[in-house]
């Protein structure tokens, strides 16, 4: 009976935030004209200049078209956006009020957060879905089981990812200071994640420092997002950088490590 | 009506250096209609807050509904519904979307649920307003959808902090009406906080408060009866002739504006008053025992000066356009 009534109560917040999401078009517009911007233009752009052989010589063996090698990254990109920007309905919620009428009703802290960051990480996910109908534009054919493990790889991603962005809203007062703080995170976040330039595996790490600079290798080896593309680019076209338990375990170690610090957060606020 | 639906021991907190409330104490009994009545400033958001477990006191303890606060705030929730200052609706969901939420949180079934919702509509009158908008929503009418949606589980301690802020006599007559019949009928029991005198009139027990501390709690007769005394307000002429009645008079108080105060309990003083200045004054008038001359009497002050409650109002109005 007491767990029904929570389950209830769990429900209703995942609703609000799924029913939010619908009204808000400019997000749904955002979510829709990202991965078009990105495939069409620069996967359609680039596609030309990938293979290596251009010059005559070749620099990067992998055996996919640019425009495939993008695809995986494009969801990943779509995913930020949304669970990161998931933080302004944490701030909506301090600065219009709501928060008062979650906090005095009788459900424990803890799955009001659940519920708010499942809501958010279910919304990241139709985002990164939406990049997937795009999937034989861009030359991927995936099978059902290829996308059903896609799609849960990108829910524990967006999951995660949503939890940050509600560490983020705890450490922002206003909504003007967040747009400019998350697009001065996501991009970057983004560009270093090898998602749009692969760091080829097949070179030795000196040849690698040849074609691109140390600092750069070393932003792409230590940034999260990296391994999670690297995951997701596995499941989708089959190509790894990287051993394929090392995106998995990122994916859900950012999971469990910051939806614990947002409790935390939460909890003392 | 014996038993005890609040118990407030020893409750002080601070903002800062600043005491919000100092050392309050106070027994609200079942079904009673309790209203606290102060200043803005007075203490009186944040004795709610400790109450609806939104804030922890920084000593003494709080008992609502027979379950401590700071120690069993889950299972004081249950038994409470809030309608706070300010909105706290979502006005991107619809008024049903809002009482939905609301009902499931609060764990109830479906069937219980949907029965409720349509009452608490009918009751407040939105029930044409069903699948509207809160955002295309007047303020009269946010604050009825989140009178209707703090009744909604049933609780049995109804707090309603600064409530008819836009409501019109007859919508507050009919929420009124059934607040009543809840509280005789189910022992609700409804405890508000009010600047406004008018809100007052009607509660079984006025708790007046200012700067932190309860300096009266008593029936609204009694309190007239016991702190009430007929005042006497006059409009000097000039300047001059107010600091003369100030000097004369050390009794005398001074209102908002240029108007002064004097107890007029004691008719040859009055008499010797008018005998003296009656001819620098422009304006006397006799004001019979009210609860604004109880407040008046006991701390020496208007309970508010309404010229400084707009400014706030306008301010927080600002503060809100600015952000959204």
């Amino acid at each position: 009976m007491e767990a029904m009534m929570l389950l209830r109560g769990l429900y209703a917040i995942w609703l609000r935030e799924i029913t939010r999401a619908t009204r808000d078009r400019a997000q749904l517009i955002g979510g829709v004209s990202r991965p078009l911007i990105w495939l069409l233009i620069l996967g359609v752009g680039l596609n030309p200049y990938f293979r290596g052989e251009i010059y005559g010589e070749v620099r990067f063996v992998i055996p996919y078209t640019y425009l495939q090698f993008l695809f995986p990254a494009v969801i990943v990109l779509n995913i930020m956006y949304t669970s990161i920007q998931f933080a302004v309905s944490v701030i909506w919620d301090r600065e219009f009020g709501f928060l008062r009428e979650i906090l005095v009703s009788p459900m424990p802290r803890p799955l009001i957060l659940l519920g708010k960051v499942l809501g958010g990480s279910t919304i990241a996910t139709i985002h990164g879905g939406l990049v997937l109908i795009l999937a034989r534009f861009a030359d991927v054919t995936l099978s059902l089981q290829q996308m059903f493990t896609a799609l849960g790889l990108m829910f524990v991603l967006a999951f995660g990812l949503t939890s940050f962005g509600v560490i983020l809203a705890a450490r922002v007062r206003s909504f003007e200071g967040f747009g400019v703080f998350s697009n001065t995170i996501i991009l970057p976040l983004y560009f270093t994640s090898s998602s749009v330039f692969p760091l080829d595996p097949a070179l030795t790490r000196t040849q690698m420092v040849t074609a691109y600079p140390e600092w750069l290798v070393f932003l792409v080896q230590v940034n999260p997002i990296t391994y999670a593309v690297d995951a997701l680019r596995g499941v989708i076209i089959g190509f790894n950088q990287f051993p394929p338990t090392y995106g998995l375990a990122v994916i859900f170690g950012m999971a469990a490590v910051f939806f614990v610090v947002a409790l935390i957060d939460f909890s003392r606020s | 009506m014996n038993e005890t639906a609040i118990t407030v021991h020893d409750v002080t907190a601070h903002y800062g250096s600043k005491k919000a409330l100092d050392q309050v104490n106070l027994a609200v009994p079942t079904g009673a209609h309790f209203a606290l009545l102060g200043p803005n400033g007075a203490g009186k958001t944040t004795l709610v807050n400790i109450l609806c477990t939104l804030r922890r006191p920084d000593g003494g303890t709080a008992v609502v509904a027979g379950a401590d606060v700071i120690a069993r705030p889950t299972q004081a929730r249950r038994s409470i519904g809030v309608v706070f200052q300010d909105s706290s609706l979502d006005d991107r969901l619809t008024a049903w979307e809002n009482l939905e939420f609301h009902g499931l949180v609060y764990g109830m079934a479906a069937k219980p649920r949907r029965a409720m919702i349509s009452t608490v509509l009918e009751l407040v009158e939105l029930g044409d307003w069903t699948h509207e908008i809160v955002r295309t929503f007047s303020g009269g009418m946010r604050r009825r959808l989140e009178i209707a949606r703090a009744l909604l589980h049933r609780p049995k301690i109804l707090f309603l902090d600064e409530p008819t802020v836009g409501l019109d006599a007859q919508t507050r007559q009919r929420i009124w009406q059934y607040l009543d019949r809840l509280r005789r009928e189910s022992g609700l029991t409804v405890l508000t906080t009010t600047h406004y005198i008018e809100e007052v009139e009607n509660a079984d027990i006025v708790c007046i408060i200012d700067h932190g501390r309860i300096i009266a709690e008593a029936p609204p007769e009694q309190l007239k009866k016991d702190h009430g005394i007929r005042w006497l307000h006059v409009v000097p002429q000039d300047a001059t002739a107010a600091e003369a009645i100030v000097q004369r008079f050390p009794q005398a108080q001074r209102l908002s504006g240029t108007g002064l105060a004097l107890p007029a309990g004691d008719d040859d003083r009055t008499d010797a008053f008018l005998a003296e200045f009656r001819d620098r004054l422009s304006e006397i008038r006799f004001h019979p025992p009210t609860l604004e001359s109880v407040f008046l009497s006991l701390t020496g002050r208007e309970l508010r000066d309404r010229a400084d409650g707009q400014r706030d109002a306008d301010r927080a109005a600002g503060r809100r356009g600015g952000r959204r």
